[in-house]
Parts: C-alpha cells; structure tokens; sequence
C-alpha cells in the first residue's frame, strides 16, 4: 500500500513563496500527473516528494510514512529526470544494476532484476554501451529501466518526453502507460504539456502560481473546468471565451450586441447584468450538418470563415464572432474558402458560462 | 576577369605570408629548447669554442657527470630530484584533494558572498612569491621548519589551492546535478554520491587540476629558492644555481639538469593537453 | 530542524585553514614587521615600532619609484605584446588545416618551462661569448659581439624577449580554445552581408573572443611575479640596476641587505599591485561575460 499524501505542503526560498499549502492525497497504484505552465511549482512539489528539495511546510507521507526529514535513500522512490541523468561513465548495464549495487544485494539478485528490466523495456542489445553512444529514445528507455530495477514504491517522473522530438515522444507516452500496466506502482508524473496530461493520467492535478487550481479524471478537467484557466489550458484548440453581458431574458449579450441563449445549468444563477465570459470548445460548434446534432437545445450562429486548416477529417475553421478570434471544428468537410460565411450550431449543453470577474465556473448548485 | 585574378593573387600572397609567419613562429617557440637539448650533449671545449662551432659532435659527459653524484662540479643531481619528486607529488595530491572539495563547493552550493570568497581565494594566489618569501623565511625559521619538505609541501599546498578550486569548478559545474540527485535517489549517501557518479565523470578535469598543480611545484623558485638551504631539501629549480660559480657557468651541465627538468612536465602535459584547454575556459567562461 | 554548520563551509575549510597559515599568517607578520626597523642580523630590532618610516623611505627613494616605474612599464610592455602575438599566433593556427594538432602542442611547450629554467635557456642564448645569438651574428660576418645582457637597454630588451616567449602560449592557447568554440553562422551572415575580412574580424571575431583573452589576462596577472626568476638569473636587476624591477629590489634588501622591514615594506606595494592587477582583469572577465550572456 504505497499511497501519497501531502498535506499543507509549503515551498519557500527566502522571502519567495514557491507552493503555497498544497493538499494531495494519491491513492495506491494511480497514475496521477502534475501538470501547468512553468514556475507553477509542479516540478519543486515532485522535488520535495523525492527528498532533493526540503520541505518548508506541512507534511509528505509515502505509505502512511512521514518522510520529510528523510533523505531521498530512505524513501523508496525512483526519478526519471528530464535529461535523464545517466551516468556517464557507466555502460547501460551498470547504469541499470547501480542501485542495488549501493544497496549491496547479492550479484545474482543484482543480474536478474537488471536483465528482467531491461527485458520489459528491450534493452538487451543496448546493454554494453555508453549513454553516449545511445539515442534520445534509447537513453529515456535506460532511465526508465533504471527507476525499474529497484522495485520502488513509487515512480517520479520529471518532465521526462520533453528532450524528444515530436514522434518519439508519442511513442514513449504508449510505453510509459503499458509500463505502469505491466509494474502497476504508484506514478507521479511532471510535465507542462496538456496532451501527456490528458493521455496519461488516471487523474490531472492542474497547478499556477503554487496552487492546484483543479483536480480531477481528464475528462472532468475538460468538460467541467472551474475557471477559464483550466478551460483554455486543458484542450487543444483553447476553449473560446467571448466577453458578454447578461441580459434580462437570460441571454447573453456579446460586445457586437448579438445575442446567445445561456445554457440551462447555469441559467438561473446568474445575475441580469453580470459581466461573464461565454466559453465553448471547436467541438461544440459547427458549420450545420457538419459535427453538431440536432439534439438538446441549439443555437445558430452566422459566422464569416477568415482562414481554413484542412486536417483530413475534419477542418478546422478560424473566424471572428464579436471581436473575437474563435475556432471551429468541421467534420465530413467540403472545401472552403476564406470569407465565406456560414451558418454554425453550437451545442448549448457543452457550453460555460464563466464570472469575468473570478473568472470561476457558473454552474447550478 | 582581371579582378578575379587580382583577387586570386592576393589570396596566394597571403598563403605565403601565413606559411613564413607560422614557421617564424614555431621556430622562436621551439629553437630555445632544442639548443638547450642540443648543448646537453656536446663537450664543453666546443661549446665555449671560439670561432663556434656549427657541426656539434656527441658526448654523454654531461649526464655521466650529473649522474655521477660528486663528479664533475659535485651537484648532488639524485638528492634535488628526490626532493623535487616529493615535494611536488604530495603537494600535488593534497592541493587537489583540498581544492577539490573547494571546488565542488563552489560548483554545487548556494551562498551570500560567493563570488567574493571566490576572487579572495584567487587574490592569495596573486600574491608575489618573492613578497611572501620574506615573512615566510621568518616564520617558518621560527617554527623550525625551514630547510625540510614539510615545509616547502606545505607552501606549495597553499600556492596550488586556489588554481585548483578554480579549475575543478569549472568542472565540476559542467556535470549536471541531476546526475548527483539520481544517484541520491539510487540509494547514495551525498559522499558516496561523489566518490560513485560525480568523482569519475569528473576525472580528466581534476587530472588536468593535478597536472597544473604539479608543474607549479616543480617549476616553483623564488620560495623554494629562499626556503630550503641543504641539499636535503633543495628542489631542482634551486640546484640548477648549482652550475653558476662566481664568474664561470657550467654550460653543458646546466643543460643536462635541465633536460632532467623538463621531461617529466613535457609528458605529463601531452598526456592531459586537451583537458588542460577545456578545464582553464571552463572555469572562466561558464563562471 | 538540525542547526549544523552549512555542508559547503566545511567543504571549503581547509582550504581557508592552509591559506590563512601559509599566507594570511606572514602576511599579517610581514605588515607588522614593516612598520619596524626589522634586520635579520638584528632580532630585537622586530619590537621597535617606527611607524609608517618604511613606507616614508621607499615613497621618497627615487631608486623605489625608478623600480617601480619600470616594473609597470615592463607589464604594461610584456603583457600588451604577449597578448598580439598570442593573437596572431592563434588566428594563424585556426586558419591551418593540415598539423594543427601538432601545432597546438608545440605552442604549449613553453609553458612547461619553469621561469627559472627560461632565465637560465635565455641568459646562454643572449651571452655575449658563447650565446646563439651573437655565435650566429659573428658567423654571418659581424665582428662586434653584442653585449646582451650587458648593456642596460640591451638587457631589458632580452628580458622581455624572455618573458615573451613565456607566457605567450598562455594568451595563444586560451584564443584558440575561443576560436574553436565560436559559432560559424554569425561569420558567414557577415561575409554575405560585405564585411571585409577585417571588418569581420573587429566586429564578430573579437567581441567573441574578449572572456577568453581576459581569462588569459586573468590567468596571467595571478601570476606576475614570475617575471622576477628571469630577471634574477639573467641579470640580477643589473647591469648597475638598468633591470632593477620591484621584486628584485625587494629580494637584495631583504635577502642581501638583511633589512626585512623595509623589504616587507616593498612587498607590500607589490602585493597592492599583483592583486590590482588581477581584480582589473576579473572585473573585465566578468562584465565581457555578461556582455555575451554566458554568465551562469
């Protein structure tokens, strides 16, 4: 039973504030991934479950187990750096056995777990090299097989694709998540970029400025996000926020004075008056009969295309609604041509109604 | 066309200017050391002949002498370079064990001040040798350890500390620290880490720092010169005084001793020369 | 939770522990005794406190400031020579493309040579009787036999040749570890852009080149004082002080004349100047650094 649970956990370096009191509880086996954009105190929060950074404030536990005066050693952990960090002067093999050599484990032990690692990852050609001598993707394997050697209770990964090149790291992503498959440990991931986030993690903590903003399955993240950071940070195209009024018929009225209907969960906790930031994803809004159904409640929008990315299935359409840039998807697509104009559904159901304010979600109850 | 060929000719002329320059260049560099090398070897009658002369002949006169012990001029050639063996190798090892824990201070912590310690450091390695000989003398006569190789290691220790925390440094910082963390992480206690991961990756750096040192010691005069008096204790640098007498020099036999000199520092050097390079800009670029 | 001394001080430790012994301690010593009438012959002289005599006598000896002046002179000469040539040795040696390597080696010869030894090599080679230099004058038909290290401005002449050939590789070697680091685009942007290779040079070239010249400069100025083993063995400071630099001056008082306060005294200024020297080029290297952005 290797959960983790950090409570209040502060990070201060002199008079600067890094992580300010972050609770996290991650369960036995979960793939949990820390992920924002950079200076959020992601990586200085997996640096202190690791044991490189001290702690300022609050507790870490790993197993029940108060580790934050322990040294990295007595914490049962394994890191994958984000250059790696392999030892340069050792041959893969080595590389590999180097824990349990430290910890003086008998030479047969030590052949076994080395060969049954590099096994799982098909190392075995690599295994009398040098780092140098291998690729980005061979080295990120060793690395990986290095944190596997050792049977750990839990697996910190710091932003370990992001030295690759666009391909590779696709093909990593899959082997880091048949990897916790096959070994089933706890895993603590870093990275700032939302795709791995969203591909990888059992469950996403959303960090900036030292706080979680969100916590959640990728799925909740996307389609419930608790403030517009979340909203354009999750997803790829952002969601499109248009600035907007509420009006007294429940409407919301954007800067060009055009009209659109609020959709039903937050439509009666809103305010006539109130200044809200309208938000709905590329998905939810299509050119007629081209993505969006007929089901569930509507609306029409007449959209002028400035630009058009033909991306085989579907097209992503580029144009201004109240000036504003705002994306569409198009699926089934047909040719189009700049400054065409067109009518688009939106799905009223997926869209959200943000306070432009706090900037917080507007739901009911 | 005829500004191609103005431009082609002068581009042959400046081939031919680089070729003379380079060859000037290396000979100034090169013809000093081989006239020493060349006057080791020839009798000391043809050395001092009058008109010179320019055919030498061969003779190994000079190092049967220097070998000999008391033979010709009596300079105790095996005592200085014992002398000079010890002295430089411990020194050597101490300043490179004291400045590599200096170095891989600098390299891996964080402190108010740093770089003010850090130029400290190097300005007590600005002191003049000949400045520092004169209360050292006086010291070390009082603390009774002039004139032994206690003492003469020990200034050499001081005199090597600051270069080598220089040089290590700069290499020690190359390595990242993520390399000491994973190893951390591995299992390693801090020390283990060093000795294990970061001690190794940063081996030709602290050679090239250990080289340096050892030729500071070995080639060091003004101090060893005012230190040491017997020849239980006089280095090299100091013995070659040996062949001057009050109006006459030993030529021939100061050229031995001093092809004895230079041979252990030509080796060492070709050993590490690539490293030395990358170590002294390393240190100061990456500062 | 555990109050400790920091990880890094005990690192640093013995290297303060040796150098306060070594040096701090003398130096104190030294500062002290040159505020006395301190003569070696004369031990009790060490408790007369004479006050700022010393300092008085040197600043009004003319012999002080003629040593002192020409020790300037001789830096300023040595080091701006020693920094062109090892300019020009460097750049030739960067165009070679055949035997660089080699090169590269021969050029890092005189730097294993210890300063004793180069007093000694050049003191033969400059000797009126028996030296290269004149053996081939007198064999190429000149009849006079130059007197060398004889003649006062002959001698400076030598010395510096000596000091020169040196320390240039110091300044040659560092310039090439900066012409081999640096980048080729910016080079080519300007050949296509119309410099003359001049122009490429004073405006790409060496604006790269700069930290690595003042970690030559660096380099060297920690280490000045070497200059006095040459200038020991060739002439003493002679021929009647026409060579007397500083640290000579300093050494025959102390040493010869046994006045070790006064002696001390020198040192002094000596020290102001070595470390003056080396703070300025510290300062260089690091505003040069900070001007290309390699600071860490």
């Amino acid at each position: 039973m290797t959960e983790v649970t950090l409570s209040n956990v502060i990070k201060r370096y002199g008079e600067h504030q890094a992580v300010h009191g972050i609770d996290l509880e991650i369960r036995d086996g979960e793939f949990v991934v820390l992920v924002g954009p950079s200076g959020c105190g992601k990586s200085t929060t997996l640096r202190m479950i690791a044991g490189l950074e001290d702690i300022s404030g609050g507790e870490v536990s790993i197993g029940g187990r108060v580790v934050n005066d322990l040294p990295p050693r007595e914490r049962n952990i394994s890191m994958v750096f984000q250059n790696y960090a392999l030892y340069p002067h050792m041959c893969v093999r080595e590389n590999l056995g180097f824990s349990l050599h430290i910890a003086k484990r008998p030479e047969s032990e030590i052949t076994s777990a080395v060969n049954e690692a590099a096994a799982i990852l098909g190392l075995e050609e690599l295994m009398d090299r040098k780092p140098a001598a291998l690729s980005g993707g061979q080295r990120q394997r060793v690395a990986m097989g290095r944190a596997i050697v050792r049977h750990p209770d839990v697996f910190l990964f710091d932003e370990p694709l992001s030295n690759l090149d666009a391909k590779l790291r696709t093909q990593m992503r899959v082997e880091i998540k048949k990897l916790h498959q096959k070994v089933g440990n706890t895993i603590i991931y870093v990275t700032h970029d939302q795709v791995e986030a969203m591909t990888l993690a059992d469950r996403i903590v959303l960090m900036r400025d030292g706080h979680i903003v969100q916590v959640g399955t990728p799925l909740e993240l996307f389609n419930a996000p608790v403030n517009t950071f979340v909203a354009t940070f999750i997803g790829s195209p952002p969601m499109n926020l248009l600035d907007g009024v509420v009006t007294e018929n429940r409407t919301v009225r954007l800067i060009d004075g055009q009209e659109l209907p609020i959709p039903s969960s937050p439509r009666e906790s809103v305010q006539p008056g109130q200044k809200v930031k309208y938000g709905f994803r590329a998905d939810n809004l299509s050119p007629v009969g081209h993505g969006v159904s007929d089901e569930g409640e509507t609306a029409d929008i007449a959209l002028r295309i400035d630009l058009s990315e033909p991306l085989g299935t579907e097209t992503l359409l580029f144009a201004t609604l109240a000036s504003t840039e705002i994306q569409c998807k198009m699926l089934n697509p047909r040719p189009v041509t700049s400054g065409e104009t067109m009518t688009c559904r939106l799905a009223l159901e997926k869209a959200h109604i943000f306070d432009a304010q706090t900037t917080q979600v507007i739901r009911s109850n | 066309m005829d500004r191609n060929q103005a431009h082609r000719n002068r581009r042959r002329m400046l081939k031919g200017l680089h070729f003379v320059g380079l060859f000037l260049v290396m000979s100034i560099i090169c013809i000093p050391g081989l006239w020493i090398i060349l006057n080791s070897f020839r009798p000391t009658v043809e050395i001092m002949a009058k008109p010179p002369v320019w055919n030498p002949s061969f003779t190994l006169d000079h190092y049967r002498a220097m070998f000999g012990g008391a033979g010709q001029g009596g300079v105790p050639v095996f005592s200085y370079l014992w002398n000079s063996i010890v002295i430089s190798v411990t020194s050597t090892g101490i300043a490179v064990l004291i400045g590599m824990s200096g170095g891989y201070a600098f390299a891996r912590y964080k402190f108010s001040g740093k770089s003010g310690y850090f130029v400290g450091l190097m300005l007590f390695r600005a002191v003049p040798g000949v400045a520092l000989s004169l209360p050292l003398f006086i010291v070390f006569a009082k603390v009774g350890i002039i004139d032994t190789h206690f003492g003469l290691i020990l200034v050499y220790v001081a005199m090597n500390v600051p270069f080598t925390i220089w040089l290590t440094d700069g290499f020690f910082r190359q390595i990242p620290k993520e390399l000491h963390e994973a190893a951390e992480i591995d299992g390693c206690t801090r020390w283990q880490a060093f000795w294990k991961v970061e001690f190794p990756v940063a081996r030709s750096g602290v050679a090239s720092a250990a080289i340096f040192a050892f030729l500071t010691s070995w080639n060091e005069f003004a101090l060893a010169s005012q230190l040491t008096r017997s020849v239980g204790s006089k280095t090299m640098p100091v013995g070659l005084l040996d062949f001057t007498a009050e109006f006459t020099i030993n030529w021939g036999g100061m050229c031995a001793l001093a092809v004895l000199m230079i041979l252990p520092a030509l080796i060492l050097t070709f050993i590490v020369q690539k490293h030395l390079i990358a170590g002294l800009t390393f240190g100061g670029v990456k500062g | 939770m555990r109050r400790r001394i920091p990880e890094w001080f005990v690192l640093l430790m013995p290297a303060f522990i040796v150098i306060a012994a070594v040096v701090l301690i003398p130096l104190i010593f030294s500062l002290y005794s040159s505020f006395t009438p301190y003569k070696l012959t004369r031990p009790s002289t060490l408790w007369t406190w004479i006050g700022e005599r010393n300092y008085e006598r040197i600043l009004t000896d003319w012999k002080f400031w003629a040593a002192f002046g020409r020790t300037i002179l001789f830096l300023t000469i040595a080091l701006n020579l020693e920094l062109i040539f090892g300019l020009g040795i460097a750049l030739m040696v960067n165009k070679v493309t055949w035997g660089q390597r080699t090169l590269r080696t021969v050029l890092m010869f005189p730097m294993m040579f210890s300063p004793i030894l180069v007093g000694f090599q050049f003191k033969f080679i400059f000797n009126d009787n028996v030296g290269l230099v004149n053996n081939v004058l007198q064999s190429l038909g000149s009849d006079a036999a130059l007197p060398w290290l004889v003649d006062g401005k002959l001698a400076m002449f030598s010395i510096l040749f000596a000091e020169i050939w040196m320390s240039t590789s110091v300044f040659a070697i560092l310039i090439l570890a900066g012409l081999f680091a640096m980048p080729r685009d910016p080079l080519e942007a300007a050949k296509v852009d119309g410099c003359t290779p001049w122009q490429s040079f004073r405006h790409i070239t060496l604006p790269f080149l700069m930290p690595f010249i003042y970690i030559a400069m660096t380099i060297r100025s920690l280490d000045v004082a070497r200059a006095y083993d040459i200038v020991q063995i060739m002439t003493g400071g002679g021929p009647a002080r026409r060579t007397e630099l500083l640290w000579t001056l300093m050494s025959r008082t102390g040493y010869v004349d046994a006045k070790m306060g006064l002696a001390n005294a020198m040192g002094y200024v000596s020290i102001l100047l070595s470390i003056a020297f080396t703070i300025y080029f510290f300062r260089k290297l690091s505003a040069a650094r900070a001007e290309l952005g390699m600071g860490a």
